[in-house]
């Protein structure tokens, strides 16, 4: 589904992607680790296209209805039309317009591009309420999280849960989630977490990016990889995350010394 | 009070808000197209101006806040 070979990337004028190779397909999960700074972030926002980062060589291919298309090449509003999501590490706060009118514009945008109809606010409604169920979220009418401006008067943690419900509501075919379990206790993260269980099928494919192996004790990665100065040094399954949990990278990237 | 480009300070005398490019980006991660990232934040923007007009004005407002829009962007 996704295919990034030697994928180079900087910021401000500094390389922070040095030949980055990454192969997802359906229905795999695959975690993303590393110590701070190795280009975890840089990685999420290269591939949903902020315009800060630039691709200096490297390709990354997007499998959009069986032929693979670059990625690099699409504005970031196609590429979540075709089924790219990033859940932010810090959400961005919108004052002045509530969550759910946000995500009916998106939910519509993305209903508009695949040719299906667009929804009206009452259908959307019901939409809504199933979602957020699904995620635990209040459904009540007074003071629903939905109707609040979008981000500004939610916790940290709300932020993280509601980069979910985008997430439940878009369905996308891969999601990047860039440290959705920071800033979380230990309750919200197993609501989160078991949301995104719930999210999961064989047609769409995750990437966690996190720095706690806590996370993949909810949702178990097929795959764990470690990021480190832009590339990733080591591939292994969720037993490689539990070693770094115990003995840190330092064992890593000596090895490769 | 129509900004020009991604990183307009728009200002009034009760509010201030900015519309950063941090916010169109996350607009457009979204799906949503420049012309209706913009509009949101605006009318986000102007939601509370215009709450304090009355109705009639408040309706025009809206409508001419859209037709400005249209077309100006990308």
């Amino acid at each position: 589904m996704l295919d990034i070979q030697n994928l180079h990337a900087s910021v401000e004028g500094k390389e922070i992607l040095k030949g980055l190779n990454l192969h997802v397909n359906e229905g795999e999960i695959h975690a993303i680790m590393g110590p701070n700074g190795s280009g975890k972030s840089t990685l999420s926002k290269v591939l949903a296209g902020h315009p800060s980062y630039n691709v200096t060589s490297g390709t990354a291919d997007l499998e959009v209805n069986l032929r693979p298309r670059n990625l690099l090449e699409m504005a970031p509003e196609e590429r979540a039309r075709n089924g790219i999501f990033l859940a932010y590490q810090y959400p961005v706060e919108i004052p002045g317009v509530p969550n759910k009118v946000f995500l009916r514009a998106a939910f519509n945008s993305i209903c508009k591009f695949q040719g299906a109809k667009e929804v009206n606010e009452d259908e959307f409604e019901l939409i809504l309420k199933e979602k957020c169920k699904l995620l635990e979220l209040p459904t009540g009418d007074d003071d629903r999280f939905v109707n609040r401006e979008v981000n500004v008067s939610l916790s940290g943690g709300e932020k993280k849960r509601n980069e979910i419900l985008q997430m439940a509501i878009l369905n996308p075919r891969l999601a990047f989630l860039d440290e959705t379990d920071s800033g979380l206790d230990v309750d919200s993260l197993k609501i989160v977490a078991e949301g995104i269980n719930r999210l999961r099928n064989k047609h769409n494919a995750i990437v966690l990016v996190t720095h706690y192996q806590r996370l993949l004790d909810y949702i178990i990665p097929d795959f764990v990889h470690v990021l480190y100065q832009g590339k990733i040094i080591r591939t292994g399954d969720r037993n490689l995350a539990k070693d770094i949990e115990s003995r840190g990278y330092d064992w890593l990237i000596k090895e490769l010394q | 009070m129509v900004p020009e480009n991604n990183s307009a300070i728009v200002e009034h005398e009760a509010t201030t808000s900015k519309i950063s490019a941090d916010q169109i980006f996350y607009l457009k991660s979204r799906g949503i197209d420049d012309e209706g990232a913009i509009s949101l934040l605006l009318h986000g923007f102007c939601k509370d101006v215009f709450k304090t007009l009355p109705l009639e004005f408040s309706i025009e407002a809206v409508k001419l806040l859209e037709m400005k829009l249209e077309g100006s962007v990308g």
